[in-house]
């Protein structure tokens, strides 16, 4: 019976996991280097979602099975002064669109709230089951 | 046993059965919130009007045997999987105004069986009671 809430926390992590990806897309959006300071534009990553409460289990919910690298191509712009610029004078991008991750993150964060309604109407439910005993 | 038969009788077994059935169902609404966004995620449901037309032809046998005659428990349904929106490129069949307005209807009915059910056990406490 409170399976309910189990499954809608598992959904709330999952969402959030979502969240804090369009994030790091959104505040790399315009990194062209890696973590050890060479020339390597950030690429987009993205949450894949799989059923059931973590990989493997019976349980009903949701988790984030992997999170992955965006590999479409690097959109490139013409900057010859840019010490990362290649020889042709180009530097890569990251692929991050913005108006994208605005999309995906209204969707997380509707699908958030839509499961904690969730959450709040089985809660009223067991409320009111419970009441029959008083 | 008479408790037993006191607890069976009129509409307590209905809207205990109605109990569980709603109880059933939210949880899968919630699954199905749960997975709005997951590649290739089928919704599931539990067919409210299965549920009622079974019930109704318990409820039928019961208004013609003996009180407490007709047991409930062996009411139970399978989960469908039904396809009532469109197929989303990911493989899903979400549709979140369906849910919602599911979910909302579905508790209403949880609270009112609860609600009815509430009542019929204050009657036979106050028939326990000797009416004071």
């Amino acid at each position: 019976m409170f399976d309910v809430l189990d499954m809608g926390a598992s959904a709330l992590t999952a969402q959030r996991i979502r969240m804090d990806t369009i994030a790091g897309n959104i505040a790399n959006a315009n990194t062209l280097r890696d973590s050890d300071g060479k020339p390597n534009p950030y690429r987009r990553r993205f949450v894949v979602f799989a059923p059931g409460e973590a990989e493997g289990s019976t349980k009903p919910g949701v988790h984030v099975k992997s999170v992955q690298l965006d590999q479409s191509p690097l959109p490139k712009r013409f900057d010859p002064g840019n010490p990362d610029a290649d020889k042709s004078g180009y530097v890569s991008y990251p692929n991050v669109d913005l108006a994208v991750e605005f999309v995906n993150a209204l969707e997380a964060s509707r699908a958030y709230e839509a499961n904690v309604t969730m959450m709040d109407t089985a809660k009223s439910m067991f409320n009111s089951s419970l009441r029959l005993l008083a | 046993m008479f408790l037993d038969r006191l607890l069976n009788q009129g509409s307590m077994p209905v809207l205990e059965q109605m109990l569980q059935f709603t109880d059933a169902r939210q949880s899968l609404l919630a699954e199905n919130v749960a997975n709005v966004s997951t590649p290739g995620y089928v919704q599931k449901d539990l067919s409210l009007d299965q549920f009622q037309e079974i019930l109704q032809k318990k409820v039928e046998e019961q208004e013609s045997a003996a009180p407490g005659g007709v047991s409930f428990d062996d009411v139970s349904m399978d989960i469908q999987q039904p396809q009532r929106s469109i197929l989303f490129h990911d493989g899903n069949n979400r549709s979140m105004e369906q849910l919602m307005s599911d979910q909302a209807k579905n508790a209403l009915m949880h609270n009112m069986a609860v609600e009815l059910l509430r009542d019929q056990y204050s009657m036979i406490e106050t028939a326990l009671r000797e009416g004071k």
